[in-house]
């Protein structure tokens, strides 16, 4: 062999090795039938979680499903991320396009894990990134909430993505640097409370999603947690969350309460635009306790 | 030959008399987001009054009802007057505006979004007293809110 031939031949071997590597790396991990817990469904719980959540304001029904109650998730809505259009799927429990088949487990990996039950990697649109912050136990409330519903007939409208297949594995390689599958710690210094809107807002809420910048690599950049940063559908800037009192934007804990509650149909203009309104129109059908949590949580920000 | 010169001449006078009329009417990129937010203004300072009212940190007044109601009606005229939402005032702005393209591609959903406004509007104007003015104000806020929703994009 020459010198050459050597170099090309390690250099191949290397690569063949690199993309293996690549390869491995862009394989989901999803969980185990064994990492799920016996869990007695609670649907008020579920239901509770599902508004927190916000999953409605993705999966409402598109426009071609006039007829269908708009308080169904039953999908098909065009949501325009950085990277393409998604259609966010049936929620209902139809067996053939909604998650009537899926199990606990599925859904579960689906929620917390962003693997679809084909095992594929789903695109971070979804934010699994901080429903994988979620107790499993809430997720599992969801699941058995989103079974209680009429079922509707909406089969899934395929996204409108560069080269779906390469950036589902890239996705998965992401996940090792940008997703942190870690469930959410309550701050035993804090009060009760404030532990609940903390809970809310890192995990279902997900409010991280729009209101936390992300780094190099998509992750979210923690040093600058709720600072606000360019908006992610492109309009705008997202507002900072911190030192809302402060700075005058509220008076206090109770007067955030009460613009989650009422946004601007009590004159809190800035409840409404840049996707804001539809997570105002989520809060407001959370129980008191939890806007009230919420809201201190938030306030609490500094 | 004069009297062509003459005709020609106030064709050009005419015409140019238009041209400028046209364009006070239609005004700059940013006299008309200035004079919208103007507008917007307005309307902000009546909502503070009538949310004062409704969560009973100022007492009912039907009268100041009244004020704020025709003070919000007489802005949207004046911004209706200076056309301020014409689609040229998408190019050569200066002043940062929070308007989204939708506002023009989405034309009949913004037209029925004020539309949804002016009614409010005219329905708390028509209140006369406290029960039937908290009765008919959540329809103004619903109705800023569904063209904020659409229409608006976040803070800029």
């Amino acid at each position: 062999m020459t010198r050459r031939a050597k170099l090309v031949a390690s250099l191949a071997i290397l690569a063949v090795v690199g993309l293996a590597v690549l390869w491995g790396m862009s394989e989901p991990h999803p969980l185990t039938a064994a990492e799920i817990p016996a869990h007695q469904p609670d649907l008020a719980n579920g239901k509770e979680l599902f508004n927190a959540a916000g999953c409605l304001s993705c999966h409402k029904p598109g426009p071609d499903l006039k007829n269908v109650d708009a308080s169904l998730p039953a999908g098909g809505t065009a949501f325009k991320s950085p990277v393409g259009t998604f259609y966010p799927p049936n929620l209902t429990p139809d067996p053939e396009t909604g998650i009537g088949k899926w199990t606990d487990l599925e859904f579960v990996n689906a929620v917390q894990r962003g693997i679809s039950p084909e095992g594929e990697n789903l695109i971070p649109a979804f934010p699994y990134t901080s429903y994988a912050r979620m107790k499993t136990s809430d997720v599992l409330d969801i699941k058995a909430y989103l079974d209680s519903l009429p079922p509707v007939v909406a089969p899934e409208k395929e996204a409108q993505i560069p080269a779906p297949w390469l950036m589902r594995k890239g996705v998965g390689i992401w996940k090792h640097l940008g997703f942190d599958a870690a469930q959410w710690q309550p701050d035993p210094s804090q009060p009760a409370d404030w532990n609940r809107g903390a809970y809310i807002a890192n995990g279902a809420g997900h409010c991280n999603e729009c209101h936390t910048p992300r780094n190099l690599f998509m992750a979210f950049d923690w040093a600058k947690q709720f600072q606000g940063g360019p908006h992610p559908g492109g309009e705008g800037r997202v507002p900072s969350l911190r030192d809302l009192i402060g700075r005058g934007k509220y008076a206090d804990a109770a007067d955030l309460a009460t613009a989650f509650q009422n946004g601007e149909m009590m004159g809190y203009e800035h409840m409404s635009s840049g996707g804001m309104g539809e997570v105002q129109t989520n809060l407001s059908k959370l129980a008191e306790s939890d806007v009230q949590a919420l809201a201190n949580y938030i306030s609490s920000l500094k | 030959m004069k009297k062509t010169l003459a005709a020609a001449l106030a064709l050009a006078v005419g015409v140019s008399i238009i041209g400028v009329g046209a364009g006070l009417a239609a005004g700059s990129a940013d006299d008309m987001i200035n004079a919208r937010q103007a507008e917007m203004k307005l309307n902000m300072k009546a909502m503070k009054d009538l949310v004062a009212m409704l969560k009973g940190a100022t007492p009912y007044d039907a009268a100041a009802v009244q004020a704020a109601a025709k003070a919000m009606a007489d802005a949207r005229t004046e911004g209706v007057a200076k056309d301020v939402w014409n689609a040229s005032s998408q190019q050569g702005a200066t002043v940062k505006s929070g308007a989204k393209p939708e506002i023009w591609t989405d034309a009949s959903g913004f037209t029925a979004a004020w539309k949804d406004l002016d009614t409010a509007v005219a329905a708390i104007a028509a209140t006369t007293d406290e029960a039937s003015f908290k009765a008919a104000f959540p329809q103004v806020g619903a109705a800023c809110k569904g063209c904020h929703e659409k229409f608006r994009a976040a803070e800029q």
